[in-house]
């Protein structure tokens, strides 16, 4: 079967075609972006697409055959059990296939794809949670710093400080800790 | 209590009830905590309103019908209680075609395809945004008003909006039907002549409506009549002339459009041309807008003769308009469909407030559109794909 993924972003259209290598016989093709002509050349049986590839509206309109698309395509859509539609929608990852293809083989296929948007998705957000993570980390420390040199006083007492402050507020440390920061700006005569 | 929702757009400044309805608190006033996600085609739009990740979205008209119908998709439960705007969309074309032309008219585009076939070079080709939308209808529509085939003697390709500007400066196209401000980009930025805008081809004729997931309308009705309210207001915001400038400045934000402000500017001027809101009933889903989207739908072939028209005319909503406007205090048009294309000057309309002053709605081609007998419209012009 010759498959065709349509991505933007190169990281994870890698991350899915790793996931199809296991798949017998496949012969993958990828490009960030798609136009007619490359349809022809390729000439896939199944085009695996990212929701947000503004392409896919291309795709949309080749459902009928004229003479500059001799093969027609479907969208494809899983029914093989209710809510299997809707998590590729949520995965972000679409399938057209040539009008008559067994959907037992493409199912796999999706499924596969599927799996690695969402592993994407979820490395995305874990790094986003990292870097704000370390973020407050060095906001808090830097907030410690302060009370330290203006009350004369330990980390450890400082860290205690922060730590009741945002308790009574019912806030997350980190935002005290900005709070304190820029109040501390104000008073040395930053700017507000 | 706050209603939390998401609703989806495309970089396009028709968009703007939705913007302004978000960027001035008008939601937040109406008590729904609204979030906006740009998304860059239109059949993800579709399929996040029919998964339910959005409760509605910025549509194109004839997709709220086809995905109603089933057609291009499995069916979608949308309807649409509410315009969002009349005019915007233009039709252009390249600098090399301008120049083979030699004339705006469709007339002037058969002698241009005329050369291009003695030369044997390759077609015609004409980009459009979506196979349902007002721009396929209308660049099909001004084709075939001059005899060519647009299946046949033209290639017709789909791109979205955006990505109409890259394929016109890499000469993949010749020309294009795109709305605002993607218009006004490609002849700023690459030296395209507009040949027909909206304003011209039907002035007061529709083009986005908001589609709204009818499964969660149902569940949430007082939050739906609460976004209703809140664009509704949007729109009347939107309209004012003194608003223009910092309407251009709020949409050209790289968070929505990402377009030079002084381009999108170009539409929202209060002409003729310009695009409309509120102003002239450009809010109200008209049943017989949606009746004629319907006849080109028929006419290329898209829906089986077969298929109610009935079923089309569903999807659009006027009654929770009604409901909606009269808690904002707009006038409403008694009518739920009149025929298009009829009136040559500035006419008045019946409200439930007061009269509602309407421009000219004259087709450029100087038809009539009687909604009670589509089929026979559809079938009546020289190209058509319905027969009688």
């Amino acid at each position: 079967m010759r498959l065709l993924l349509v991505d933007p972003d190169p990281a994870r259209a890698a991350l899915v075609a790793e996931g199809l290598a296991g798949i017998d016989p496949l012969d993958l093709h990828r490009t960030p972006s798609l136009n007619e002509a490359d349809l022809l050349r390729i000439m896939p049986d199944l085009v695996i697409i990212a929701c947000d590839s503004p392409d896919r509206d291309t795709l949309e309109s080749l459902r009928e055959a004229t003479q500059n698309n001799p093969r027609p395509v479907v969208m494809f859509v899983d029914r093989s059990e209710p809510g299997r539609a809707e998590e590729a929608v949520r995965a972000g990852v679409a399938a057209y296939i040539i009008d008559g293809l067994q959907p037992s083989r493409v199912r796999t296929i999706l499924e596969v794809a599927m799996s690695r948007f969402q592993l994407m998705q979820q490395l995305r957000s874990d790094l986003a949670k990292a870097q704000s993570d370390l973020a407050s980390r060095k906001t808090v420390e830097r907030a410690k710093g302060v009370l330290m040199k203006e009350r004369q006083i330990g980390e450890e007492e400082a860290y205690a400080m922060l730590r009741k402050l945002a308790m009574n507020t019912g806030r997350p440390i980190a935002a005290v800790a900005t709070d304190l920061l820029s109040f501390h700006g104000v008073l040395k005569g930053d700017k507000p | 209590m706050t209603f939390s929702l998401d609703l989806g757009f495309v970089a396009l400044t028709d968009a703007a009830p939705l913007i302004v309805a978000k960027e001035r608190g008008l939601f937040a006033k109406e008590g729904v905590d609204v979030s906006l996600h740009r998304e860059v085609s239109w059949a993800t739009i579709r399929d996040k309103v029919a998964a339910g990740l959005f409760q509605g979205a910025h549509v194109l008209a004839p997709l709220a019908i086809a995905a109603r119908l089933g057609v291009g998709s499995d069916p979608v439960n949308l309807i649409a209680p509410m315009s969002l705007n009349s005019h915007g969309a233009a039709i252009g074309v390249s600098a090399e075609l301008a120049a083979e032309m030699d004339g705006d008219d469709a007339k002037s585009l058969v002698r241009a395809v005329a050369k291009r076939l003695g030369r044997g070079d390759p077609p015609v080709t004409f980009a459009t945004v979506f196979p349902y939308s007002m721009h396929t209808y209308m660049l099909r529509y001004w084709i075939a008003s001059a005899g060519l085939d647009p299946d046949r003697d033209i290639h017709i390709v789909t791109a979205p909006p955006t990505a109409v500007f890259e394929r016109l400066k890499s000469g993949s196209i010749d020309g294009f039907c795109v709305g605002a401000p993607w218009g006004a980009v490609c002849e700023e930025q690459c030296g395209a002549r507009i040949v027909l805008e909206a304003g011209e081809f039907w002035p007061g004729g529709p083009d986005k409506v908001l589609g709204i997931s009818e499964t969660w309308a149902a569940k949430e009705p007082e939050a739906m009549l609460a976004v209703l309210r809140g664009l509704l207001r949007a729109a009347l915001w939107a309209d004012a002339p003194e608003h223009a400038g910092e309407l251009a400045g709020m949409l050209s934000a790289t968070n929505y459009l990402a377009a030079p402000a002084e381009l999108v500017a170009k539409r929202l001027v209060k002409d003729d041309k310009g695009l409309r809101f509120s102003r002239q009933a450009a809010s109200f889903p008209w049943r017989s807008q949606a009746a004629w989207i319907f006849s080109q739908m028929l006419r290329w072939g898209q829906v089986d003769r077969g298929v109610d028209a009935k079923l089309a005319l569903e999807c659009y909503r006027p009654d929770l308009f009604h409901t909606a406007a009269s808690d904002v205090g707009l006038s409403g048009p008694l009518a739920d469909s009149k025929v298009e294309g009829e009136h040559e000057i500035a006419w008045a309309l019946p409200g439930s407030r007061g009269p509602i002053p309407m421009s000219r709605d004259l087709f450029f081609d100087r038809t009539r559109f009687d909604p009670d007998s589509l089929k026979a419209y559809a079938a009546g012009f020289a190209i058509t794909r319905l027969t009688e």
